[in-house]
């Protein structure tokens, strides 16, 4: 199985200033960069790992983050975030391209390492150096992904919209060409039965059933989830899309692990509290996390 | 843990037939009742009803620390039918108690439970012995409470915290105390205990105030004992619908909140017949000039309930009965009020409702 012992892609960043600005890369740690192809060579001489890469050649992502809006399923103001890990769910094979100011950095990045998927980002050096830190500490090779919904894919805006709001959700899905009997539930949006994605991602939730949720969290509606694993051990992935810190954010996983250990970037030494398995769950209670959290646990 | 289905344990109460279609709560708590729970606790049915046109400045809001005090004594020793107003106070509280005083300050700065009361309570748990650091008056916003500057009026040592440091965390709240129940697909359907409710105090004292409330009808003693200590409550609303009927008594018969919720001490010196729980248009402030004492949440809401509701009729406004959102009719709001949140309280178990078997006492300073 040598793709398992494979660590998961590290998101890279894009840079086009030019070969005299080394010393900026250097100083925020980045030892790679994938630069223009006119100044490929420029950069090589001068001793960086640099790649050509043409940006027109990749997808295009939006600015990751949250807007607050007033919804009508509720009297208190809800935010909409705008998250792009289910495009990267929808198609993995992709090479994604952000081009995002520093305070968007950490959860651009988080969002393409936690899909183990491959993205390069136009930004700010020191803000992307200290996220690469941070998952170059955490990296491991990557577990599959876990979902229990499947969504057929036949690559309509519809459907786009549908797993936008899933994932918005938190209602973990995979994208399928056909239904597949082990999930709990099969979907095929359609302009008849999504026609409202924010209805239908309810009406998903409720066909479901909260019980049967792979993660739920509570205390924050800015958060979103991922998770991995394979029966023994899990890797959950938790991105703040708010720019300000989430506190005693708890986390409930449809499995029960005794034992995990919490990675806050930012955070030191971050330890889960409120340590509970029960009834075929974990529950447990994230203290403080700035941009991106990963809880590894196994049985 | 101890997990339940609250209304399922409730079954013989059958209270969706009288109510129409509940929503499903789940009540999670490792808490057990006390042998006799807080509410409706040592006195059920008896309100003290204490008023004192001297008690606050009608226009300059200046209370009188003095008459304050009378009156704090007096409706207790008659709550108790002792001699001493000390000895009334010790029968709910000794030097070893940690107590909790729950403010009421949704509507501050203008419309809070009155430092001058508060200030008296604390006055009081004092003489009993016990220390300032075993205090704590709590809500659950930091802004609403310090906008009132309790500090000035409490001596050195009283807590004074505000729960939700940030705006919607559940840091200061009990992972493994809560009530969860989905309202209108929220998908954070679980709404926490106060932690130093469940970990710290050891007794409460309710202040809240009089107040009309655009979605409960009134805002007494149980709406700021159910909501003011559970995080993520604003969602039972939505649209013209509020789920305050049902959701306030669920709140508050929690343990360990219901058995540690000994005393309610209503603030009435200033009072709000519309647009509460705020008071953003001082033209609805008024002054019932009184202060109601008791164990039992619900006959003193029962009793709030005419205040506010003389005083709208006075102003020309609708009853709080009337279910109507119709913005052509004054004193409607954005939800139908639902004043029967208190009638539920009752059939839960939290105190007496029936008008016939509350036994008011009025005392005029």
């Amino acid at each position: 199985m040598p793709a398992l012992l494979l660590l998961a892609i590290l998101p890279g960043l894009y840079w086009d200033a030019g070969p005299h600005t080394a010393g900026t890369l250097k100083q925020a740690g980045i030892d790679r960069v994938y630069v223009p192809q006119s100044q490929k060579d420029a950069w090589t001489a001068q001793g960086v790992d640099a790649l050509a890469i043409d940006v027109a050649q990749l997808t295009k992502l939006g600015k990751p983050g949250v807007q607050y809006r007033m919804n009508q399923a509720s009297a208190t103001a809800v935010p909409w975030i705008d998250a792009n890990g289910w495009q990267m769910d929808r198609d993995p094979k992709r090479t994604y391209y952000y081009d995002v100011p520093a305070a968007a950095v950490p959860i651009a990045m988080a969002e393409a390492y936690s899909r183990n998927a491959r993205a390069v980002i136009h930004t700010d050096p020191p803000s992307f150096g200290r996220m690469l830190m941070f998952l170059k500490g955490i990296d491991q090779p990557a577990l599959p992904a876990q979902a229990n919904i499947g969504v057929i894919d036949d690559g309509s805006e519809i459907a786009a919209e549908a797993m936008n709001l899933l994932a918005r959700r938190n209602l973990l899905f995979r994208v399928l060409k056909a239904p597949d009997p082990k999930l709990d539930l099969n979907l095929q949006p359609t302009a008849k039965n999504a026609s409202d994605p924010f209805a239908y991602a309810q009406d998903v939730r409720q066909k479901l059933g909260d019980d049967k949720r792979l993660v739920r969290l509570y205390g924050s509606d800015v958060v979103l989830a991922n998770l991995t694993g394979n029966g023994a051990q899990a890797r959950l992935f938790l991105i703040n899309y708010s720019n300000r810190k989430v506190t005693g954010l708890r986390v409930r996983l449809r499995a029960p692990y005794p034992k995990a250990t919490l990675h806050v970037f930012g955070i030191e030494n971050a330890t889960p509290a409120d340590y509970l398995t029960e009834a075929g769950a974990t529950e447990l209670t994230i203290p403080e996390m700035n941009a991106f959290a990963v809880i590894d646990l196994s049985r | 843990m101890e997990r339940r289905s609250f209304l399922a344990a409730l079954g013989p109460l059958a209270l969706a037939k009288d109510t129409g279609d509940l929503p499903h709560y789940r009540v999670v708590t490792q808490h057990k009742p006390a042998a006799q729970p807080g509410m409706p606790g040592a006195y059920p049915g008896r309100v003290i009803a204490v008023h004192s046109e001297r008690s606050i400045e009608a226009g300059t809001n200046k209370v009188d620390v003095a008459v304050v005090r009378e009156m704090m004594a007096s409706g207790m020793r008659e709550l108790t039918g002792d001699k001493d107003s000390r000895d009334s106070w010790a029968r709910f509280f000794t030097p070893s108690d940690v107590v909790g005083i729950k403010l009421n300050c949704s509507g501050a700065p203008n419309i809070r439970s009155s430092p001058e009361i508060v200030a008296e309570i604390v006055r009081n748990l004092m003489a009993l012995g016990i220390k300032p650091p075993q205090i704590w008056l709590y809500e659950r916003f930091p802004d609403q409470v310090e906008s009132v500057h309790y500090e000035r009026y409490v001596p050195a040592g009283v807590h004074i915290e505000a729960i939700e440091k940030d705006r919607r965390s559940i840091a200061g709240y009990d992972p493994r105390t809560y009530v969860e129940v989905d309202f209108f697909g929220e998908d954070d359907t679980r709404s926490n205990m106060i932690r130093l409710v469940t970990e710290r105090f050891t007794k409460i004292v309710n202040v809240p105030n009089m107040k009309d409330h655009g979605a409960a009808g009134v805002t007494g003693c149980l709406k700021n004992i159910a909501y003011g200590n559970f995080s993520n409550v604003a969602r039972s609303h939505a649209g013209a619908k509020t789920n305050t009927l049902s959701f306030i008594g669920t709140l508050a018969m929690v343990e360990p909140l219901r058995s540690k919720t000994v005393l309610q001490i209503m603030d009435g010196l200033k009072g709000v017949w519309q647009g509460g729980p705020f008071l953003r248009d001082k033209r609805y402030q008024f002054y019932p000039k009184q202060m109601m004492f008791g164990t039992d949440p619900v006959a003193i809401d029962r009793q709030l309930l005419p205040v506010i509701e003389a005083e709208r009729k006075r102003q020309g406004a609708i009853s709080v009965w009337e279910r109507t959102t119709d913005k052509r009719k004054f004193g409607s709001g954005q939800y139908i009020r639902e004043p029967g949140h208190i009638e539920f309280a009752a059939k839960l178990g939290l105190g007496v409702y029936d008008a016939d078997k509350i036994v008011r006492k009025d005392i005029k300073l």
